[in-house]
């Protein structure tokens, strides 16, 4: 790839028949197959980028935004805070702290983050918690309890609990609770999971843990429970400065479309996501022949996930015979460092398709939507408090609801584009890394009460 | 009259100078929810002030970009959940430019869902495609570095403060005055003697500007009372 990172041929792609041929669609726009080159992949990941400065952010948000977090912090100057999560590296959460940290004590706000640490057995009984307050199955026997509380007391009697706010992430901490002490810190309970179907003994074990807090966080009001303590509401946020949302030269977009085989001059129809069933691969291919009756353009279906994990690999096989040497279908099985080729991707694109069967908040919708691209998702999980439906994108629920869109969109780009603008602002006004450090700057206030919220009729 | 009041009020100095303020918003999701239209009505008339002023002035704020299609949230779930049309246009028709409290438009949304559900009762138990989660808002006043004492600087604070502090002044002022104005207009009207520029400057449209609309119109107003 660019930046000197090695590169191979093809991890995947389609098989291609040398010979040019035609589209077989009956009425289908005659496009010459022809030989598409095989994608050129990275295998090595690049070095990590500096993290952000918060004067970096202010030509996106506007420097008055930027007052109000430095005004919000001066309030919560010498105030200490915690953030404790299961893991630096890896997932959505260790990849949120590393932004907000910095930018948290940029501002002056000292804030610590720390790592709980167990053994393989701990870290299986939480995978099984995770799954299971999803809803899975799990048999929680008193030995699986007993492994959760033995790593619990560890970590309470290697970790400090000294500061004015500690903020405890998903399950593997929450019991850390235990060591509140009556007069002092505020304990907040972030969970990132969606606890609308939880298994109920797996809940009725954390619940009791949970109730201690004196707030609890979540990215959806769904995915929420009723508690007895105050709920907050914070989106899941992307970092417009990260890899995978900075503006991009134009050069660089080029770059990674001629390293994938894409043609530029004819319009590109894609989806970022893993290769994983819920997420319909199968389905928006069979949307893209649909209006592939009518309109001509190019499927990309790049994501990850087939290589290390085995339902992935079949997924990409089911996704191959779909696609069945389509050569205007590219499909990238990429490796975890490409961040920069999915953003260049979702900047290339003409459309962006998430047509989800099941979904939590779906970050790489608001990827799309924070790139101007005009977005068509399944209407499920976290999707519809971003894609407002004919607002700041379109919701489908059928492969045909999806196949009428990309066709519609692609054949009235006026519209198209006022939704990528709306969708954009939608995500610079909500979802953003900075909104959330807003958030958490407000929500310590509150718990300090170091300010109080001003009743709306108040004068 | 109105050419003897433009002509000297690059000069005039207020009697009172004006704070330019923002603010920010803590979302608190609340315990009501709503799978059907009965259910909204039934939390319509429970749930606390804060939640009607987030699904109406607030949400107004979250998508103030949008110019046609976006009212109050109520409206919109009608529309997009329930599939209930006539149900959402008559939300979408409040105008909360015509509320100086929370309890009176609480009950004019109870009314609204309650006569519709009068007239087409098979609508009150059919679930809604997706639930309405009531959440509430929680406000913190910010100060901004901009204070005007004249008309040329308070066009410097409208052109150099964020959305929020817009909407904070503008919109959200009804509440806190408890007048059918906002505290621009009150300001031009009473620090300034700028009637006229106040009563223009309240009678845009928010429902189909956005806010970036609405600051360019109140720059393009007082720009017009400065060069006369």
């Amino acid at each position: 790839m660019s930046d000197g990172k090695s590169t191979q041929d093809a991890a995947v792609t389609n098989s291609l028949p040398a010979e040019l041929g035609a589209v077989a669609a009956p009425g289908a726009p005659l496009v010459e197959r022809r030989q598409r080159p095989r994608p050129k992949i990275s295998t090595t990941p690049p070095a990590p980028p500096p993290p952000p400065r918060l004067a970096d952010y202010a030509p996106i948000i506007g420097q008055p935004e930027l007052d109000d977090l430095c005004f919000l912090a001066q309030q919560l100057r010498g105030k200490t805070v915690k953030m404790v999560n299961s893991t630096a590296m890896g997932g959505g959460v260790a990849e949120m702290l590393n932004h907000l940290v910095p930018l948290m004590n940029e501002l002056e706000v000292a804030t610590k983050w720390e790592v709980i640490t167990g053994g393989d057995d701990f870290f299986e009984v939480t995978k099984g918690f995770h799954n299971a307050l999803h809803g899975g199955e799990y048999a929680i026997t008193q030995a699986v309890k007993d492994i959760f509380l033995m790593y619990t007391e560890q970590n309470r009697q290697r970790m400090e609990f000294s500061e004015d706010v500690l903020v405890m992430h998903d399950p593997q901490p929450a019991a850390l609770i235990r060591s509140k002490q009556p007069d002092r810190g505020r304990w907040v309970w972030r969970c990132h999971i969606d606890l609308s179907h939880p298994n109920p003994e797996v809940w009725g074990f954390l619940r009791p843990f949970v109730d201690q807090y004196d707030a609890a966080v979540f990215s959806s009001p769904a995915f929420s429970r009723q508690l007895a303590i105050p709920q907050y509401l914070f989106y899941p946020c992307i970092d417009p400065l990260s890899e995978k949302n900075k503006d991009l030269e134009e050069s660089a977009v080029q770059k990674v479309c001629d390293d994938f085989g894409i043609d530029r001059s004819r319009p590109m129809v894609t989806q970022i996501s893993r290769f994983d069933r819920l997420k319909d691969p199968v389905g928006v291919i069979r949307a893209y022949k649909l209006a592939r009756k009518y309109v001509d353009c190019q499927l990309v279906l790049a994501g990850g996930g087939a290589t290390d994990d085995p339902e992935g690999a079949a997924v990409l096989q089911e996704v191959m015979e779909e696609a069945d040497d389509d050569p205007d279908i590219i499909i990238l099985n990429l490796p975890p460092w490409s961040a920069i080729e999915i953003n260049a991707l979702q900047r290339a694109s003409t459309l962006i398709v998430q047509k989800s069967l099941k979904e939590g908040f779906g970050l790489t919708v608001t990827e799309g939507l924070w790139k101007g691209k005009p977005v068509i998702a399944g209407a499920v999980g976290g999707i519809p408090t971003q894609v407002i439906h004919k607002l700041t994108g379109v919701l489908v629920h059928s492969v045909e609801g999806c196949a009428y869109q990309i066709r519609y969109l692609l054949t009235h780009r006026d519209y198209a584009a006022q939704l990528g603008r709306h969708g954009r602002e939608h995500v610079k006004e909500n979802f953003l890394m900075t909104t959330n450090v807003k958030r958490w700057l407000l929500l310590f206030q509150v718990l300090l009460g170091t300010t109080k919220p001003h009743p709306p009729e108040a004068g | 009259m109105a050419t003897t009041e433009m002509s000297v009020v690059a000069h005039r100095q207020a009697r009172a100078p004006f704070h330019f303020n923002s603010a920010a918003h803590l979302i608190r999701i609340g315990r009501e929810k709503a799978s059907n239209l009965s259910e909204l009505l039934s939390a319509l008339k429970v749930c606390p002030d804060e939640s009607i002023f987030q699904h109406t002035f607030q949400t107004l704020r979250e998508h103030h970009f949008i110019r046609e299609g976006f009212s109050n949230d109520f409206a919109h779930w009608a529309f997009a959940a329930c599939n209930e049309v006539g149900l959402a246009e008559r939300l979408a028709g409040i105008d909360i430019r015509e509320f100086m409290s929370i309890a009176a438009l609480r009950q004019r949304l109870v009314d609204i869902v309650e006569s519709y559900l009068q007239q087409n009762p098979r609508g009150r138990d059919r679930a809604a495609f997706e639930p309405f989660y009531f959440s509430a808002s929680e406000v913190i006043v910010i100060p901004t570095p901009f204070v005007a004492r004249d008309l040329a600087e308070f066009a410097e604070g409208v052109r150099h403060v964020s959305l929020t502090s817009i909407h904070f002044h503008f919109i959200d002022a009804r509440l806190r005055l408890r007048l059918n104005s906002n505290d621009f207009s009150l300001w031009l009207e009473h620090e300034l003697d700028l009637g006229r520029l106040a009563e223009r400057i309240n009678r845009i449209d928010i429902y189909t500007s956005t806010l970036d609309d609405v600051r360019r119109a109140i720059l393009r107003f007082v720009q017009t009372a400065l060069v006369r």
